[in-house]
């Protein structure tokens, strides 16, 4: 068994948020209707459970990861683990310019960044020689231009869908 | 009940809904072509397409996705050993041997046509046992209906995550998610952070698209492994056509196919893998040749294919009839309907009434739209395989962008979909699971409605909530759920 830390993490995560959105909620108004519950009873109701349920996941996690012998990651771990964050980061950053930009160049932008990105994390720009990796770079170029117009015309003409221009 | 389907049939046969549903359904089977990719997945890039269109139409296409889907699984599960979707596990055990032996084209063709069948046999189910449920369900008042928002949530819970408690919290923090926004009843600000995109609540869309779409290119994009590149099969690829006489000479298996995927379909959360090794397993125990399995035996294919297309109906049900969904795809699809603004439940029937019956036809159009397209395209999504992952990922990702931006130009929701994108990989990651997160969020605000809508009524009282019998029932029944899981987790940690 892998030894991971996220997991218990995740855990503490939960519990941590579920107090602090059952503190969030005992501050909300309480409207009196004859027989109605306040509206800080559902959500407070349900940060109690969380924290409840997650309280024993998070000993059994934590219990579990410290059982676990420590070992090495499995070969490719820091690969798998910069790709993640690659795509979280790319995506950000898309969201971020998507309506800035205007939808055509900030697609092309993020298309491209993330088949070169997903090539050079892999390791394989630096297996090419120098003309693959020209070739390489113009054909995710290409493809991020012909998917980025394609999709901007299809969805703004064909089903009228506007998109930032 | 005939002017209904005369109402349905009317909606379904325009060129604009005949088109929808073949598109799709070439989406789904594309989706389900490619292992990882889920028909969850493929409904919920759909839904932002579907917005303008009529309920038939829109839901007409959806489950075009959802039939592609549940029947192209078979294609990887034949030619290359690895299942495109996890119901299609036990097409591997004789669709592979028989591809070894050169007749994956014959495989393939069964496989059509077994799955073509059971989604037929599905329809009819659906459209018998669907409406006098929901007819029953007319009895519901306040109390029933959150009862049963509870016994869904449970029953959900129960099967969706690995751990029971864990997929509680996934489902309740679904609920919490649903209480973000205006109270119902006071009109009082919850969670919203003086954030106006928060006022009426959390969008479905960019929670559906986050948790089943972008959850899903952050694990592919964890586990993109250029070197393990799919290799097309070395095993020669005979005449793909549709094997109607064959599949119907296997009449047991079939027939064990259909019942399995019927009755596993509509208990919710029982999935379409429980489906097809139940199929798989009745066929071989009525069989006559029972050692010819896992060999290559046709009657092998036939089972499990038909379950996995007759288990869709099935999970239809529940989910038109009574608002609950039988498992992720379902539970998008409920999703789906709702942002088409069709309430699914019992009024469905009531209200909507040729629309209900066009959703029935359009499920059976979208079975015959997915045999024709498989046996017309089938060298083509052998071909699918190949894509590279790395575009793939990247243009599932633009046209999640799109879809969730097309709804109102928020760029809000976003960040609302990256953020439940997160949210949901680390959910599956860490066996929580995602789909009682979306039942939570769409269960959740006809929980607490009906249950301060009931107080009120009973001036305070919560006995009604209790002593009502349909009430009771469900809520009987989601304690005994809790308490078997609770058993059966129990006994499998402990050592033999």
């Amino acid at each position: 068994m892998e030894r991971d830390l996220g997991k218990p993490l995740f855990d503490l995560v939960l519990l941590i948020a579920s107090a602090a959105a059952f503190v969030h909620a005992s501050a909300l108004p309480n409207i009196d209707i004859v027989g109605d519950l306040s509206p800080a009873f559902f959500p407070q109701l349900i940060s109690a459970a969380v924290f409840v349920l997650a309280t024993p996941c998070f000993i059994n996690d934590l219990r579990e990861w410290r059982s676990t012998a420590r070992g090495d990651h499995p070969v490719g771990h820091r690969r798998a683990v910069a790709q993640w964050l690659l795509v979280v980061a790319l995506t950000l950053g898309y969201t971020l310019v998507f309506e800035r930009l205007g939808y055509i160049p900030s697609t092309a932008v993020f298309t491209f960044c993330c088949v070169v990105g997903f090539t050079v994390t892999s390791g394989g720009l630096s297996a090419l020689s120098m003309g693959g990796k020209v070739k390489a770079l113009a054909a995710a170029a290409l493809f991020a231009v012909v998917l980025a117009s394609s999709v901007y015309y299809v969805f703004t003409e064909l089903f009228d869908i506007p998109l930032p221009g | 009940m005939i002017s209904g389907y005369l109402d349905g049939l009317e909606m379904v046969l325009q060129l604009g809904t005949l088109l929808a549903i073949a598109g799709g359904t070439l989406l789904g089977i594309i989706m389900g072509a490619l292992p990882g990719l889920t028909s969850a997945m493929a409904i919920a890039l759909l839904l932002p397409v579907t917005f303008g269109m009529p309920p038939v139409m829109g839901i007409g296409m959806l489950l075009g996705a959802l039939c592609g889907a549940g029947a192209s699984g078979s294609i990887p599960a034949i030619l290359l050993n690895i299942p495109g979707t996890p119901s299609s596990v036990a097409t591997t055990f004789d669709g592979f041997p028989m591809a070894q032996k050169g007749e994956a084209g014959r495989a393939l063709g069964l496989s059509i046509v077994a799955s073509f069948f059971g989604g037929v046999a599905s329809m009819v189910i659906l459209s018998l046992l669907a409406p006098p449920i929901a007819e029953f369900a007319l009895r519901f008042g306040a109390a029933e209906y959150f009862s049963l928002s509870i016994f869904g949530l449970v029953i959900i819970a129960s099967v969706a995550g690995k751990s029971l408690m864990k997929g509680l919290i996934a489902g309740l923090l679904g609920f919490f998610a649903s209480t973000i926004g205006t109270d119902p009843i006071t009109g009082v600000g919850r969670f919203t952070f003086d954030q106006l995109s928060l006022l009426t609540g959390i969008n479905l869309l960019p929670a559906l698209i986050g948790l089943f779409a972008v959850s899903q290119v952050l694990k592919d994009a964890f586990e993109y492994d250029p070197s393990a590149r799919l290799k097309a099969s070395e095993h020669r690829v005979d005449i793909a056509r549709p094997r109607f006489l064959e599949t119907l000479k296997h009449w047991r298996a079939l027939m064990a196919g259909i019942l399995s995927g019927s009755i596993v379909g509509p208990v919710p959360g029982a999935g379409g893998s429980i489906a097809s090794l139940v199929a798989y397993d009745q066929a071989r125990r009525f069989s006559k040749s029972p050692d010819k399995f896992g060999t290559g035996h046709a009657p092998g294919i036939v089972s499990v294919e038909s379950a996995n297309n007759a288990l869709l109906g099935g999970a239809l049900i529940p989910t038109l009839a009574l608002g609950i969904p039988g498992e992720a795809a379902t539970a998008v699809l409920l999703g789906g309907l709702m942002i088409q603004g069709i309430t699914p439940g019992p009024m469905l029937f009531d209200n909507h009434d040729g629309t209900v019956y066009g959703i029935f036809l359009a499920y059976l159009v979208a079975n015959a739209f997915m045999l024709l397209i498989m046996c017309l395209g089938i060298k083509v999504f052998i071909r699918v395989l190949m894509v590279p992952r790395k575009q793939l990922l990247a243009s599932i990702l633009v046209f999640c962008f799109i879809g969730v931006y097309g709804v109102d130009g928020d760029t809000f929701n976003l960040y609302l979909m990256l953020g439940f994108g997160v949210l949901g990989y680390f959910l599956n990651r860490y066996n929580f699971g995602t789909a009682p997160v979306i039942l939570g969020l769409i269960l959740g605000p006809i929980a607490e409605s009906n249950l301060r809508r009931g107080l009120q009524a009973f001036q305070g009282d919560w006995t009604p909530f209790f002593t009502r019998p349909i009430s009771l029932t469900f809520l009987i029944i989601a304690l005994l759920l809790l308490v078997i899981t609770i058993l059966q987790n129990y006994r499998a940690r402990r050592p033999a």
